[in-house]
């Protein structure tokens, strides 16, 4: 357990600082690009006010000098206190009125008195020289002044003509010097306001926009980043478990081969001599009996002994591996299996195989003999079955090996962990799936089906080469061992 | 046979443990009706020796290195029938002795037991009679070999069906084999009985499906 976790952190640990990474990267590049449009926006927003106020200054200055060329006639012609001129002066101011509404002209006197005022007519004829703006600033003693200075601009709030509503005003005015007249008109900003905060809003739209792009971006990205750790990280787990899996069988295989070799030893090596040591024995006896001479205690014991030892050997060699697979092949091993079988428990197994010998290879022949003893074990133990039957077949392209029993069954889990003396059955399945076999545990109350299937491509090739291999030793001799 | 009785019994040994055949000799050299006249340590070269010898009696091993003691049994006593096959090997399996019996061996020993029995055993067998080892007439009660359908092939059977299967006549095989034609008929009659089949087609087919030769 702790070695898996320990293999699956690296990646992770990678991940997150992948992730973190472009997490870094997304907000940095979020704050850079939203500062420098603020930055670059209220630039162009001070100089777009800047200019459109500068456009509207231009416009009531021409407007005004228009206003003043309009009277100019009246005005110059005129006696210092016309009456009829000065009429006829406002008169034409009053109807001189520009951008719909909000464009007209007022006139006061030097002492802020209200001379014309087409749109407030309420002022005309009082006096206004202490009317105070929002700010407490004496809006018609600066207009005055500015007037008497030639003509300058004040920003001033001021009652919207059009929707009533107080606005920030641009005021012009420009004096004649002969009435002692102050002619004044205004510009309200509320629409320079208007697309300034119109253009703000765009921008900020914009920024909102390149913030989801890059929202989008960071986590399209993380995503990416997940999948492809997850990717590399199932790859990883699958190739180790396909390790794992071969190099377990590796081991199997290797056990198995020292067994057999060791058995073989045991039983070809050690045995016989120890065997030759008993004839030798009985070679002295004889010898002794010829000579007339009793047959001493002690030599009886060693051959007696002798004679336990080779029958211990003989048990542990089988035990460790059954020569008879060599000897005579899966069927004839089968056969000592299901027999050993029945006389132990009693119960009676039917064997159907095929009736030729010695056609597998040693390492289909060790498997299937394994799973025929660790099923046998397993029916033994748990499954108190009254019929077993094992049947080893060839078709087309299968070898297939099937074990029944009638059983109450057993949870293949739990066979398969508790069984300590034998090899388990998914251990044997591994062996199986190894030679690119199929292996099947099916087991309910009414039984148990164990089925094992091994392809024929998997030990084709053997049969050509022991063929070969034989026909060179013996000539006419195609099946060895 | 009065006078085949007056003759000491030949004797050939095979097993491929030395120590083994010196020990077997030692014990055997005391009994005067019997001659070691041979020995081998191989079952591929048994035949050969056994046709330069004609021995009476074959005390034969089974796990040998090239070919084993049951295969080599099946060929001697299909070209030698005077030679009585006496098996001594270390294997009490019951398959084995089943093996060895089909084979043709005509008596089972094991290893373990005296050179009296052994020397028993060789008398019996040269008399025309069997002998199993106790513990292993005591296997056959309990595991009658069935001469009948169910029986496997023999290694002997499967090389004449392969040599079928790719053609051959009962004739050739006999040549090739250096064995009779009515034995190699005889092979082809047991292997019908014992896989229930009667055709040649059929045979060759069931060759094939088991792999005992390659289509």
């Amino acid at each position: 357990m702790i070695k898996t976790n320990k293999r699956m952190i690296l990646p992770i640990k990678l991940l997150f600082i992948a992730v973190i990474q472009v997490l870094l990267t997304a907000l940095i590049t979020y704050v850079l690009v939203t500062n420098e449009y603020r930055e670059l926006s209220s630039q162009s927003l001070d100089t777009l006010e800047h200019f459109l106020v500068e456009q509207k200054k231009q416009e009531l200055k021409n407007y005004t000098a228009l206003a003043v060329l309009a009277v100019d006639h009246l005005y110059q012609t005129s006696e210092l206190d016309n009456d009829v001129a000065k009429k006829l002066v406002t008169n034409i101011l009053d109807k001189m009125t520009y951008n719909g509404e909000d464009g007209y002209f007022f006139v006061y006197d030097d002492k802020g008195n209200a001379i014309s005022h087409p749109k407030q007519p309420f002022r005309i004829g009082k006096n206004w020289w202490e009317l105070e703006d929002g700010k407490g600033n004496k809006i018609i003693q600066i207009l005055i002044s500015n007037a008497k200075a030639g003509g300058d601009f004040y920003h001033y709030p001021w009652t919207k003509p059009s929707n009533k509503k107080i606005s920030e005003k641009i005021g012009y005015s420009v004096y004649l010097e002969k009435w002692k007249w102050m002619i004044g008109t205004g510009v309200y900003l509320d629409n320079v306001n208007l697309q300034l905060s119109q253009l703000q809003f765009e921008i900020d739209e914009h920024i909102n926009k390149t913030k989801n792009i890059i929202l989008i971006l960071a986590l399209s990205s993380i995503f990416v980043i997940f999948l492809f750790g997850v990717t590399v990280n199932l790859r990883q787990k699958k190739q180790t478990d396909e390790k794992i899996t071969e190099l377990g069988q590796r081991i199997v295989n290797v056990q198995e081969d020292e067994n057999r070799h060791i058995a073989r030893e045991l039983h070809d090596g050690i045995i016989q001599i120890l065997v030759s040591i008993k004839f030798s024995l009985e070679a002295t006896k004889m010898h002794l009996s010829k000579a007339v001479q009793e047959v001493p205690k002690p030599l009886q014991h060693a051959e007696d002994n002798l004679v336990i030892a080779i029958d211990e050997i003989r048990r542990i060699s089988h035990h460790m591996h059954p020569q008879i697979l060599d000897e005579l092949g899966l069927s004839a091993a089968i056969d000592t299996l299901s027999a050993d079988f029945s006389d132990r428990i009693g119960v009676s197994i039917k064997v159907f195989k095929p009736r030729a010998r010695n056609l597998l290879p040693d390492f289909i022949n060790t498997t299937l003999y394994r799973i025929v003893q660790e099923s046998l074990i397993n029916i033994e133990k748990h499954a108190k079955a009254e019929h077993v039957e094992i049947s080893l077949s060839f078709d087309k392209n299968w070898l297939t090996l099937i074990i029944t029993d009638d059983g109450k069954g057993f949870d293949i889990n739990s066979v398969s962990e508790i069984n300590d003396c034998g090899i388990g059955l998914r251990n044997l399945a591994e062996r199986v799936e190894y030679h690119l076999g199929e292996f099947s545990v099916v087991s309910s109350s009414k039984g148990t089906t164990i089925t094992a299937k091994i392809p024929k491509s998997s030990f084709e090739n053997y049969f050509n080469q022991t063929r070969v291999k034989n026909n060179d030793n013996n000539g006419d001799i195609e099946f060895g061992q | 046979m009065s006078n085949l009785k007056e003759l000491p019994v030949s004797v050939q040994i095979v097993d491929d443990h030395p120590m083994v055949q010196g020990g077997l000799k030692a014990c055997l050299s005391f009994y005067d009706d019997i001659i070691i006249v041979g020995s081998t340590d191989d079952g591929s070269d048994a035949l050969n020796k056994a046709i330069e010898l004609k021995p009476d009696v074959i005390l034969m091993d089974i796990s040998m290195p090239t070919m084993n003691g049951i295969d080599a049994t099946e060929i001697i006593t299909e070209q030698l029938p005077e030679t009585k096959v006496l098996i001594l090997s270390m294997h009490s399996n019951p398959e084995f002795v089943k093996s060895a019996i089909q084979a043709g061996a005509v008596g089972y020993l094991l290893k373990d037991t005296t050179s009296e029995e052994i020397y028993y055993a060789i008398k019996a067998v040269a008399n025309g009679k069997t002998h199993f080892s106790s513990s292993i007439a005591k296997l056959l009660i309990d595991n009658p070999v069935n001469t009948n359908e169910s029986e496997k092939l023999t290694t002997r059977e499967q090389v004449v069906l392969s040599y079928l299967a790719k053609g051959k006549t009962s004739k050739e095989i006999a040549k090739i084999l250096n064995i009779s034609f009515r034995t190699v008929e005889a092979h082809r009659r047991n292997m019908k009985t014992k896989l229930g089949i009667h055709s040649l087609a059929k045979l060759i087919s069931y060759a094939v499906k088991h792999g005992i030769i390659k289509n």
